[in-house]
């Protein structure tokens, strides 16, 4: 790493050396909008061929030393025509710029780092510019893309330092709970690994918030990012892009002006969201007061309870504010970009370090990058990418903090954990912060990511390219927590034992390889033609070793050789994937664009011959507008269709079964055992066929436009590894089942309702709707679980696949309803309408029958985004939207087992349920919802909320749509003229608040958060996560 | 295209080569590093043999509160009260096992490894047990093959008759003598490899079995106490283990009781039938299973009720102890003993009217369990020549068997099987507190893995009292 800081500041130097002092004039002007006349603010002005280069004021003044004679300034400017002028003797310069026809000549980036015009494309893709990405300064780079992009799906799964996030395009592809659903990250032509290691269950990973690995990108290094969404978008990618890629360019020097960037930002959070508790009841069980009682608060009243104990507090602590602490954060960022016609470059370091609401959780990460790009002649140039990053931090088990903070008596104060001589403080059960503070999971990853492109054009028509990547990583993760100290009567921490330590290893390491080669040719007047041809190869190695020491001899010493047991792990994993593909793409006269592809990909996680497998696409853009004469107020329109095939293959060895270590063994004795997945050697490609089709217009001058898409796309023979039964022996099965389909809508809208000189008004929305449907499993299977989360009482929830029912279902116990004719019940929709049955003894009755009780897919997404400029102020405030989603509140439940939940007051009340009894007669008794012997002397064991209440799932599937404020900016630009006598170009102050306020039913944390890792398809489940955060952040961002 | 067929043909040939060429071997990768296809017979047998004794741990950590050898130290513990309690970590360990039984036998049967194949069908027949005893209806004929992932259920009663015939392939196995590869006393966690104690265990679990079904009308005495004559002649002869990770998981319990994290907590019910409240005699075994109180005495806990009197953390009740040679660090699981074989050679003698032999068997399972705990030969005989124990041959009750054997199958799941049979007679036996169940339990719910995973073939919930075919009349 110090070299790589040495070589940056040498080249730094290098060029700064370059800058040669000769005799110069002032050149000074005003540079205009064409039309309009309105002055351009931030219009870069460089002179051509060196380094020298300024801004425009806001009144769209600049002025710059140039030599005079043959210097040419160079005005550029997004959405105008760039403009050269010849300086000659002038000393005054005034310029109008040209708007370009931005939506027309828009250029995106697409596969495989192609960059095409924006027009030509017959498919959807959305880009993000580096300005809307940092603007609500969210380090995880996924999580800035939040609300922003129509058909994308992105959810923070807990507020903690470094969490992963959750992303999905055009929802579920695959529904391998298990498997990545979650889109390629390409950055700079490198595939950028984007898994979350849960590693092996000891290691607690999956339940403490590790970091999904893209959110090892700087975002303040990213230029844009641009999302391919369908199948027709992705197909050069191969199977590597099934889910959708997200393609990303870091930003590069620029010819000419020579470039240094500051931005700091100090920030500081809090839970945006706590859930409602009862606080009228205390520790016991039954009534009874026990100050030591495992049960938080089914004991009497606080009232009672300090008549029978004077020390009883008068009032009960609330566990969920005095439990989180203010989390804070600090990112520096500092950027030296720059050029000539030959060499550009840009050199970057970036610093974050974070604490968390959970006590004891941090994250920091150093990113260190450089590009460069070299010229050595019209026909060849290179470029290399460079970026370092390490990463880590303490994690703690979210999962177990929460489930600890239920079980937490509220009589005492959870922040009062430790005794005066440094032990345990508790009465009884276990103190999630003591928890936080001692029991610790730390990881710190080392991470290299680099690329070095070579681009060839031997003939004016022909363009040789080859990219080479390299991704590698070592991610070292240390689990301990100490043993008992030996201080007499000390309380142990259960899940700290009597010490440990765990020590695990991770060597990642993929190499990217790609070759294109593309001709252009012109079919006689009216046809531009090219192919292009490639291969491309993707080898991915990973290693891990890990060893777990169990009971420490010196309690506090984390080293192996202090362990009296050692049990190792290890793992190995090797995947390759080859692909040929060809692209053919032809324009007819500037308006029709048509694009085919085809590829041919090699897996080495299927068996020959299921392993290697084609699969085409062709798209079309219709760029009518162009080709009809429109009325005036309609400035573009375009009609777009694709079909494209994608293929999937198997997650590596799913074609293997076997048998693994056994580790329960003392030292001395080995055994194997069988492995846990039931392979299948003949498994096949899974398929996707996707249609799309898109109308683009832009109207009044492209002040206001228009996109949106409608897909449908099915999949068949999906390779899923699903849970089975413990039964058959195995822990899951790889299986080809079946297919489903998706098809949604997405709308995207733009506006500058307002354009005056200084003030600017810009709307922009994006909408999306997605619909699911599992369309047929694997013959002799009726239906397949994928995932559960357990509840008190067998309530636990299910998710399952039903051929005929969309993904995302959630099924579980339900109050039984009447049916005067049971014939009628549907055994899998629960109907809401009909009276609850009440049994004889006068609850209501559960049907232990699992039913579908809700959906964890939302009905629609959107986001829209609000920007008001005036002059140097800026304010800019996203509200995003989740709609008609559900939830499992895995909290709630422990939240009416244990009398935690405000509903539970009613306990000492005696009531009549309503619904009917089994003949459909009004129920009319009235039943005691307490513990023990009632009032009317029946005696009610262990109370309603334990006996029926909690053992209903319906009860904690929650509504768990949301609209929140997402992000609100502010900043102000200090005005050039300020500025002007000093060294600084620009400055910029920004305040933002980000998850400022949420409007949602839900009971829990923000239901956002998920109790699966961001790795996991899984998302309908949360409760014991680790809680969002609404944050306040102060950035400064200084140009030089 | 005519470009294209000058220069990018042979590009394109060119990377077909590149990228073909070699590409074989290249993108085969059929084999999982992390497993192995074909793990030696000893490697299955050390892993199934440890899995077998920790599974009777497993769910004798379930029963015994059931029994009420044991008591939640809180109120209201899930599964002291009856409560619909989740057992999958328990129904998965048992099945994992099962798997690797079922693996073990068919790679022994293709090496003609008899000695594997018996002791493979002898521990099957147990895990069988385990499952049917504690749940019912459970699969067993369509499981472990891999071609279905939705095992159907057998009947319990079909898997009783499935685990009696494995234990008589079991036996037939165990006594030939041509087999092609033999037993690895090293690998042989419970037998040490000894071919003639495995054969015993068989006849052991064969005579647990046929006392079983005690309730039903097919119930013969004779074939119990044929089966008896062939099992265990001394305390030797039992079934159990020791090796393990760390520490015998009773002891583990034990150990995160004394570090304050409460389990193991012994019922009243048990302590006051050792400790002389119920009957008016000392059993001296208890010296030899828990420890005296701070305030040096033998105290329970009932069940359903939790700790009493003050502070939960002042050691003023008694648990499983670190100093019992049964639950210390290093004391072996026990699967089936001697002493247990001459309690059901006495309640078969019983019912066969061979009150003498009974009494003879009743005697000598006292003694043997006592021996067993290392209770010293003085106290030992003092109890045994006590008159409420030794009632003399005609005075025998059916009362008494079960009332010694309660003590001699402490910690043991076939404890439970015991109490069903008996219909919880045991003196001074109560409902826990707060019971979730009107009357005593007799089944335990299917586990949540199998709702969720299974949910298809598990069979519809019925209230926990509801008895299992053995367990009616």
């Amino acid at each position: 790493m110090n070299k790589l800081l040495q070589f940056c500041i040498a080249l730094t130097l290098l060029l700064y050396s370059s800058f040669a002092v000769a005799q110069q004039i002032e050149v000074s002007g005003n540079v205009s909008a064409d039309g309009d006349a309105t002055a351009l603010p931030g219009v870069n002005v460089s002179v051509k061929g060196t380094t020298t280069g300024t801004l425009t004021n806001e009144n769209g003044q600049y002025s710059l030393r140039v030599s005079p004679g043959n210097s040419v300034l160079v005005f550029s400017y997004i959405g105008y025509e760039s403009q050269e002028i010849t300086v000659g003797n002038r000393t005054s310069i005034n310029v109008s710029l040209k708007g370009d026809n931005k939506m027309l000549n828009e250029v995106v980036v697409t596969a495989l780092g192609i960059s095409r015009e924006k027009k030509a494309l017959g498919y959807a893709t959305q880009s993000v510019k580096s300005e809307e990405l940092v603007q609500n300064r969210q380090p995880n780079l996924v999580n800035a893309l939040q609300g922003k992009v129509a058909g994308v799906t992105i959810s923070s799964t807990g507020g903690a330092p470094g969490q992963g996030a959750r992303i999905l395009i055009r929802g579920i592809n695959s529904i391998d709970a298990t498997r990545d659903n979650q889109p390629l990250f390409v950055v700079d032509g490198v595939l950028f690994d984007n898994s979350t290691s849960e590693g092996t269950t000891n290691s607690g990973a999956a339940n403490r918030g590790v970091s999904n690995r893209a959110a090892d990108i700087n975002p303040d290094d990213v230029e844009t990012i641009n999302i391919l969404k369908g199948g027709a978008a992705t197909a050069l990618y191969g199977l590597r892009g099934a889910n959708g890629v997200v393609v990303i360019t870091t930003k590069s020097g620029k010819t000419g002006a020579f470039r240094a960037n500051y931005s700091g930002t100090y920030g500081f959070e809090n839970v945006n969201k706590i859930p409602e508790v009862q606080d009228k009841y205390t520790i016991g069980y039954s009534g009874v007061y026990n100050p030591q009682d495992f049960f938080p608060s089914w004991g009497p009243t606080v009232a009672d309870a300090i008549k029978i104990d004077p020390t009883h507090p008068q009032k009960l602590y609330n566990r969920y504010e005095d439990a989180f602490v203010t989390g804070k954060q600090l990112q520096n960022n500092l950027s030296f970009s720059g050029g000539n016609d030959k060499i550009t470059f840009l050199s970057s370091i970036g610093h974050l370090t974070q604490e968390g609401v959970i006590p004891f959780t941090t994250f920091e990460k150093l990113s260190v990058r450089i590009n460069t790009n070299v010229k050595f002649s019209e026909k060849f140039s290179t470029s290399v990418n460079l970026n370092y990053i390490n990463s880590g931090g303490d994690r703690y088990n979210a999962d177990r903090f929460n489930e600890s903070l239920s079980y937490w008596s509220p009589r005492y104060d959870i922040r009062d954990y430790l005794n005066a001589d440094g032990a345990y403080k508790t009465y009884g059960n276990g103190n999630p912060i003591y928890g936080a503070s001692t029991n610790k999971l730390r990881d710190n990853v080392n991470r290299l990511v680099g690329g070095v492109n070579f681009v060839y054009r031997p003939l004016g028509w022909l363009t040789l390219n080859y990219r080479a990547g390299l991704d590698t990583y070592s991610e070292d993760r240390k689990r301990t927590a100490p043993g008992p100290a030996g201080i007499a009567n000390e309380r142990v921490f259960e899940d700290n034992g009597l010490g440990f330590v765990y020590q695990y290893n991770t060597n990642f390491r993929a190499i990217t390889s790609t070759f294109a080669a593309s001709a252009n040719t012109k079919f006689g007047q009216n046809i531009n033609a090219t192919l292009r041809v490639g291969h491309d190869l993707y080898d991915r190695r990973i290693r891990g070793f890990g060893a777990e020491g169990t009971e420490l001899t010196v309690y506090n010493y984390f080293d192996l050789r202090n362990a009296k047991t050692i049990v190792p792990t290890q793992s190995a994993e090797d995947y390759r994937l080859m692909g040929i593909f060809g692209e053919l793409t032809m324009d007819y006269k500037d308006f029709l664009f048509l694009t085919v592809t085809g590829r041919n990909d090699i897996t080495s996680s299927l068996q020959s011959p299921n392993n290697s497998f084609f699969y085409p696409s062709v798209s079309l853009g219709y760029l009518f507008s162009q080709q009809f004469k429109l009325p005036q107020f309609i400035s573009m329109g375009k009609l777009r269709a694709s079909y494209a095939k994608i293929g999937k293959d198997a997650a590596p060895y799913s074609t293997v079964s076997g048998y693994s270590s056994y580790s329960q063994l003392p030292s001395g004795t080995t055994g194997f055992t069988r492995g846990s997945l039931l392979g299948d050697p003949t498994l096949r490609p899974e398929f996707t066929d996707t249609y799309e089709g898109g109308l683009e217009m832009n109207f009044l001058n492209n002040r206001f436009g228009l996109d949106f898409t409608y897909y449908n796309s099915i999949s068949k023979d999906q390779i899923i590894r699903v849970d089975v039964t413990s039964t058959t022996g195995y822990v899951n099965a790889a299986i080809n089942s079946g297919s489903m389909r998706n098809r949604g809508i997405e709308l995207i809208l733009r506006a500058t309702p307002v354009k005056t000189g200084k003030f600017n008004w810009d709307v922009n929305l994006n909408f999306s709707a997605n619909r699911n449907k599992i369309l047929s499993i694997r013959e002799g299977l009726t239906e397949i679980n994928y995932a559960s989360q357990s509840g008190y009482a067998n309530s636990t929830v299910t998710m399952r696949l039903v051929p005929g029912y969309a993904y995302g279902n959630l099924y579980g116990r339900s109050y039984r309803r009447y049916y005067a004719n049971p014939g009628e019940e549907n055994p899998r929709e629960l109907d809401r309408s009909r009276p609850i049955v009440i049994g004889a003894n006068g609850f209501p009755v559960i049907n232990t029958t699992q039913k579908i009780l809700g959906n964890s897919q939302p009905k629609w997404i959107g986001g829209i985004t609000n920007t008001l400029t005036y002059g140097d102020f800026s304010i800019t405030a996203l509200v995003d939207a989740r709609v008609g989603q559900d939830r499992y509140n895995q909290m709630g439940n422990w939240f009416s087992a244990f009398g935690i939940a405000k509903y539970t007051e009613d306990r000492n009340d005696t009531k009549v349920f309503e619904g009917v009894l089994a003949d459909g007669k009004p129920n009319t008794k009235a039943v005691w919802l307490g513990q023990g012997k009632g009032p009317d002397g029946v005696e009610y064991g262990n109370g309603f909320y334990r006996n029926v209440h909690r053992g209903v799932s319906e009860n904690f599937i929650e509504d768990a749509s949301w609209v929140r404020l997402r992000s609100v900016g502010v900043s102000y630009n200090l005005p050039t003229s300020l500025l002007k006598k000093s060294f600084v170009k620009n400055a910029r102050l920004t305040v933002t608040g980000n998850n400022l306020a949420i409007w949602t039913k839900f009971s829990g944390y923000d239901p956002e958060t998920s109790s699966t890792s961001s790795g996991s398809n899984v998302d309908g489940f949360t409760g014991f996560t680790y809680p969002a955060v609404r944050s306040f952040l102060f950035s400064l961002n200084v140009g030089f | 295209m005519k470009i294209y067929q000058v220069y990018m043909r042979p590009i394109l040939i060119m990377l077909l080569i590149l990228g073909m060429g070699g590409c074989k071997d290249y993108f085969e990768l059929n084999q999982n590093p992390n497993l192995i296809g074909n793990p030696p017979l000893n490697s299955l047998l050390s892993t199934t043999t440890q899995k077998t004794a920790l599974n009777s741990q497993r769910i004798a950590n379930i029963s015994s509160y059931f029994v009420q050898y044991l008591a939640n130290p809180g109120a209201g513990g899930s599964t002291d009260t009856y409560q619909i309690t989740d057992y999958t970590g328990a129904w998965d360990a048992v099945y994992f096992a099962m798997a690797d039984l079922y693996d073990m036998k068919k790679k022994a049967q293709e090496q003609g490894a008899s000695d594997y194949t018996g002791v493979a069908s002898v521990m099957l027949a147990y895990h069988i047990n385990l499952i049917a005893d504690t749940f019912g209806n459970a699969p067993f004929s369509d499981a472990f093959t891999g071609t279905t992932l939705t095992p159907k259920y057998d009947t319990a009663e079909n898997l009783y008759a499935t685990a009696l015939t494995l234990l008589n392939e079991g036996i037939a196995d165990l006594a030939k003598t041509d087999t092609k590869v033999k037993l690895s006393a090293a690998n042989d966690l419970i037998h040490k490899g000894n071919l003639k104690a495995w054969s015993k265990t068989a006849y052991a679990l064969k005579a647990r079995m046929l006392n079983k079904v005690s309730k039903k009308s097919t119930y013969k005495p004779a074939d119990v106490l044929d089966a008896v004559t062939n099992s265990y002649t001394a305390n030797t002869d039992d079934a159990q283990m020791s090796s393990f990770l760390l520490r015998n998981p009773w002891a583990q319990v034990a150990r995160n009781n004394a570090l304050l994290v409460l389990d193991g907590w012994l019922s009243a019910q048990f302590v006051n039938q050792l400790n002389g409240t119920t009957y008016g005699v000392f059993d001296p075994r208890i010296e030899k299973i828990t420890d005296k109180t701070v305030k040096n005495e033998y105290v329970g806990t009932v069940n359903g009720q939790g700790n009493v009197g003050g502070n939960n953390t002042v050691k003023d009740e008694t648990y499983i102890s670190l100093n019992s040679p049964l639950t210390g660090d290093a004391s072996p699981l026990v699967i089936v003993t001697f002493a247990e074989m001459k309690f059901i050679e006495a309640e078969a003698a019983f019912y066969a009217g061979d009150k003498a032999r009974a009494y003879a068997a009743y005697l000598a399972g006292i003694r043997a369990n006592m021996d067993k705990y290392g209770v010293a030969a003085a106290a030992r005989d003092g109890y045994l020549a006590n008159p409420v124990v030794a009632v003399g041959a005609a005075a025998l009750t059916i009362d008494l068997i079960f009332k010694e054997k309660y003590v001699a199958t402490y910690l043991n799941p076939e404890a439970w099987n015991d109490a069903r049979r008996y219909d919880y007679q045991y003196k001074g036996f109560k409902l826990p507190l707060n019971a979730a169940l009107p009357t005593f339990i007799r089944r335990a719910a299917y586990p949540n893995g199998e709702i969720t995973k299974n949910g298809i073939n598990v069979p519809a919930e019925v209230v926990l009292s509801e008895p299992l075919w053995w367990d009616k009349k």
